[in-house]
């Protein structure tokens, strides 16, 4: 067995074809990126090394970065914590209702097949005031606030909405993930426990929960290194605005090298980005991975 | 005593489908307005927006399939999506198993070198990838944006289907061992079967992603004939206003396939989810 | 020993595209003469399939299968029209994106060597960006040739725009001009007999249009540029000289750039209370559904305005915007040519047919713009609002470009766009200038 799960031979063929595949279509692309987050590029002529100013700038002049790390960082815990509760408790119910499971899955599920431009504009059009929600509560003769323009308090109110919107698009995800993997639980657990005398919510909490450990990192680090590249919704809601409250590093990095050419400075945007997606992962592999459970 | 546990547990049941339902709700109104929006001009459009059209605007559909050309949009799309799908699920499951199941001093290592695909954002590498497929005469080719599609999907593939495999009980590989199973066999027989939920998930999730992506799409494709369904349902946004109306329409158009394949595959993981006999 | 090599393998691969990555810093933007030669391949293959019929590309950034635009669709007949009359000789391949994405594809396929034969682009820092590095070609010895120049609206003065050190780099196709289009029912009905002149008779017109009942002004301001072309009027009707500004000889924080930005704040109030979030096609539509009395906004509108709603063309007016002392602004689409191009003799008689005849009497006529050229058209034809546009645009005493795109960069432009939203929503008038100086301390003045 343990020979047979040490062939060389074997590990080679199976990981050569996505790793010559990812390096020569990925990774050697990001280190040139990397490369570029030291010069001064616009893509038209050759990049020219100026070494840490990029950087420089970017931490110390730059206002655009300081809001957009802030709105990073409160999406990424907005979004871990949320997806993280909410897809656990639809997975929970779903699993346990007999009739219409697979009707409420697919329903929650259906953003996430959908594309995110898509929703992004439907979005954009519902908290419009001239045309959405506004409209209908006017009609009790609410006066509705500027969904994506108001610019008051730390965490301003456009970036709630977004971040609702982002939640009510991915929990989808979440939740079949863990669905996927509760599935995959022995039967005979669920019966032993039943005899033992424990209720749903018992078996819940000690079988279901620490053997899906695994999948709620998995599900975790999807979440944070999506919601710190989070870039489709708010392009296509605020695109950024008003003045850049609303920015975000990808929104951030997309105006810097495509509307403004600067894709030496974009690419510097990018590294901290990639930095960042790896602490992060780091952080929550080191304490929600525990050791796998063999069942 | 139990009668009263049971009664509870009724109004409970009646709690949680009342929570469902308003939730459920809130998922599909929005994408009936879509619908509606469809229907109508943009001049009602933005006079009533909640009003209903005078008579439905059926011409915005036939508009978006002509003049966005819709039809061969979307088999170009199956084409490069469907293709992406089953070489990205092969590749991706056969390093996910070496990975995950093997024992090499680099598999961690390895897993990390995949991961860092999953953080760096599509917008940072669009230029060197671009530049170097030019040069191999890929661009403007279905094959140049498969393969980028491909690698793209590759990391999240792997990340996943490593968890999958990690969980399998290991009796199984030991068994087909003793019963001198290769361990190409063992893989194709026993750890892929058993992983069919985490495939089909993986598979939607990869799936969806490409079929939605733009700006790769946009970018490599110059050729009309040859552009994917974003690139052609961005034809109604124009230079100074936009046709929300045929938009839509042409949104709702691309919705429909998404819908069939999404059918397809959850079903598929509702079966595994009967077949792991959760009791309820 | 399998290990060692598996290992040793696997660390050479991972050095080795750290190399090639970061080696390959300087391959993917060849300087431009390096570039000649793959351009040269790319299109002796295209001659070998077409018959010796020299194959160009011109990249423009709307669909026109699908466009509803009328100068969108007037660029297709002549895309049509060149390929018909030229069958044989040239043949013009069309590469369209949307707005949105077009100059990131420009530039990647400029960063690889693909650049398209011909390209629409914005006049000033836009067009500066392919200038500098000489990605366009200079088009002078083109345009002097066999009196091409001759044909324009005012002779070498129409190019003020393209024109680097005394060498055009792009051709104006047509022009768009800025204007107040005003609704004359609702001016009637409230008693409004003359059009204001200056800024005093502006905010009195405002104010007899609310009292009437009426939404004086529609605005996006979701939609920057928008407002910003209000502000950009503003400004220069204060003074406001932008190359002073750019050469650091005045500033930001100056009185007159302040005073601007007061009248914005002041005739802010009269704006549709839905301005703030509304975008540029809820707020003209505002104006065409008879929602509010004024839009200000470039004359491309017309098309828009007459589309959706034909009955509303015979009350829409046009009035030059007041006291700005005889200036209006004006924004011309132009073609620029690749400098690597392998046949500029067919981009130049593609580049013809854009200024010819039929095409600027089409756009007039039916597009609804300004013909860049001394064309002769039926103004019958043209919508009723063209003729206004064109009195204003005739009576001008001299143009300047919009504003966002007459400054040293595209985003020192979106940063007053941005300064300019922040102070309508609120932002205390000097905090929100100081944005645009604090961006000109950094990035423009110490270069």
């Amino acid at each position: 067995m343990d020979k047979l799960l040490r062939d060389k031979k074997a590990i080679v063929v199976f990981v050569a074809p996505a790793f010559l595949l990812f390096t020569f279509i990925l990774f050697i692309p990001i280190c040139q990126s990397v490369y570029y987050s030291f010069c001064e590029y616009n893509a038209l002529t050759k990049p020219e090394f100026i070494g840490l100013e990029n950087y420089k700038q970017l931490f110390t002049i730059d206002r655009t970065m300081k809001i957009a790390l802030k709105n990073s960082l409160f999406f990424l815990v907005f979004s871990v914590v949320t997806q993280l509760i909410a897809g656990l408790i639809l997975a929970a119910l779903l699993t346990n209702i007999k009739r219409g499971r697979d009707f409420f899955k697919n329903v929650y599920y259906l953003p996430c097949v959908l594309s995110s431009a898509a929703l992004g504009l439907l979005w954009m059009f519902v908290f419009t005031p001239k045309l959405g929600i506004n409209q209908i509560l006017a009609q009790f003769g609410i006066e509705g606030p500027l969904w994506l323009m108001d610019t008051k308090g730390f965490i301003i109110l456009p970036m709630w909405v977004i971040a609702s919107v982002s939640l009510w698009q991915y929990v989808g995800q979440s939740m079949m993930l863990y669905m996927a993997q509760i599935s995959g639980i022995s039967s005979s657990l669920y019966e032993a426990s039943y005899i033992d005398g424990c209720t749903k919510a018992q078996a819940f909490r000690h079988i279901t929960l620490p053997l899906i450990r695994p999948m709620v990192a998995t599900a975790m680090s999807l979440n944070a290194i999506g919601s710190l590249k989070f870039f489709d919704l708010i392009f296509n809601m605020t695109e950024g605005g008003p003045n850049h409250m609303t920015d975000v590093l990808a929104t951030h990095l997309y105006a810097q090298g495509f509307k403004y050419f600067k894709y030496g400075y974009a690419s510097a945007i990018g590294t901290v980005l990639l930095v960042m997606c790896l602490i992060v992962t780091f952080i929550i592999n080191k304490f929600v991975k525990v050791e796998n459970y063999e069942m | 005593m139990k009668k009263a546990g049971k009664r509870k547990s009724k109004i409970s049941t009646k709690i949680i489908y009342i929570f469902l339902s308003l939730l459920a709700v809130i998922y599909l109104l929005p994408l009936l307005w879509v619908i509606y929006v469809s229907l109508k001009d943009d001049k009602t459009l933005f006079v009533s927006p909640w009003a209903l059209p005078e008579r439905p605007m059926i011409e915005n559909y036939t508009f978006a399939w002509t003049a966005g050309r819709l039809g061969v949009a979307t088999l170009n799309s199956i084409f490069v999506c469907g293709i992406t799908l089953v070489l990205c699920l092969l590749i991706g499951s056969m390093a996910a198993f070496a990975i995950g199941r093997m024992r090499w001093k680099l598999s961690g290592l390895m897993m990390t070198y995949f991961l860092t695909g999953m953080m760096i954002p599509v917008h940072c590498i669009l230029i060197p990838v671009f530049t170097r497929f030019s040069k191999m005469h890929l661009t403007n080719s279905q094959a140049g944006l498969i393969l980028p599609y491909l690698t793209l999907s590759l990391p999240i593939t792997i990340f996943i289907m490593t968890g999958f495999f990690q969980s399998l009980p290991n009796e199984l590989f030991e068994s087909a061992c003793i019963d001198g199973c290769s361990i190409y066999r063992s893989f194709t027989h026993i750890a892929l079967p058993l992983s069919k939920t985490g495939l089909f998930v993986t598979g939607l999730m990869t799936f969806v992603a490409n079929w939605n992506e733009l700006l790769l799409a946009m970018v490599f494709i110059s050729e009309d004939a040859k552009k994917t369904l974003p690139v052609s349902l961005s034809k109604f946004v124009g230079p100074y206003n936009t046709n929300y109306s045929q938009m839509f329409a042409a949104i709702v158009i691309a919705i429909i396939p998404t819908i069939i394949v999404y059918c397809l595959f959850s079903n598929q993981i509702v079966e595994g989810l009967t077949a792991g006999a959760v009791k309820g | 020993m399998k290990k060692k090599v598996l290992s040793v393998l696997l660390s050479a691969a991972m050095v080795a595209s750290m190399l090639v990555g970061c080696g390959g810093g300087d391959t993917p933007a060849a300087p431009a003469a390096d570039n000649a030669g793959s351009q040269d391949t790319a299109s002796a293959g295209d001659e070998a399939g077409g018959d010796g019929v020299q194959e160009i590309t011109w990249m423009f950034w709307d669909d026109l299968n699908a466009t509803e635009d009328l100068i969108s669709i007037g660029y297709r007949d002549t895309v049509e029209r060149f390929n018909k009359d030229y069958a044989g000789k040239y043949h013009v391949n069309v590469v369209t994106t949307n707005l949105e994405e077009y100059y990131a594809k420009l530039n990647a396929l400029v960063a690889a060597g693909e650049t398209p034969d011909c390209f629409i682009v914005s006049p000033g820092p836009n067009l500066d960006v392919y200038v500098d590095p000489g990605v366009a070609a200079d088009l002078t010895d083109y345009l002097k040739a066999d009196g091409w120049l001759d044909t324009f609206n005012g002779g070498e003065g129409a190019f003020s725009q393209q024109t680097y050190d005394g060498k055009i780099y792009a051709v104006p196709l047509n022009i768009a001009a800025a204007c107040v289009f005003y609704n004359t029912e609702m001016f009637e009905k409230a008693g409004i007999t003359t059009m204001p002149t200056d800024w005093q008779g502006m905010l009195d017109a405002c104010e007899k249009l609310q009292g009437a009942g009426y939404t004086p002004l529609t605005i996006s301001a979701g939609t920057a540029w928008c407002l910003s072309m209000l502000a950009g009027y503003l400004c220069d009707s204060e003074g406001v000289d932008l190359a002073a500004i750019d050469s650091g000889n005045a500033s930001w924080l100056d009185s007159n750039v302040v005073n601007a930005t007061n009248k914005l704040v002041e005739i802010s109030k009269y704006f549709q209370p839905t301005a703030a979030g509304d975008t540029n096609d809820v707020a003209t539509a505002n104006f065409y559904n008879e929602e509010a009395a004024m839009l200000i906004q470039g004359s491309w509108a017309i098309a828009q305005i007459n589309g959706a709603n034909p009955e509303f063309e015979d009350k829409c007016g046009v009035f030059a915007f007041p006291g700005t002392d005889g200036r209006v602004i004006a924004k011309s689409d132009s073609l620029a040519m690749s400098a690597n191009t392998a046949h500029p003799e067919a981009v130049i008689a593609f580049m013809k047919y854009f200024t010819d005849d039929t095409a600027q009497k089409y756009t007039a006529e039916v597009g609804g713009k300004i013909p860049v050229t001394t064309v002769e058209y039926d103004a019958s034809k043209a919508p009723a609002q063209l003729e206004y546009v064109m009195d204003v645009f005739g009576n001008a005493k001299s143009t300047f470009g919009f504003y966002n795109e007459s400054m040293a960069t595209t985003e020192a432009g979106a940063c007053f766009d941005d300064a300019m939203v922040a102070i309508y929503l609120g932002t205390p008038v000097e905090e929100g200038l100081a944005t645009v100086e604090d961006f000109y301390k950094n990035n423009v003045w110490n270069k």
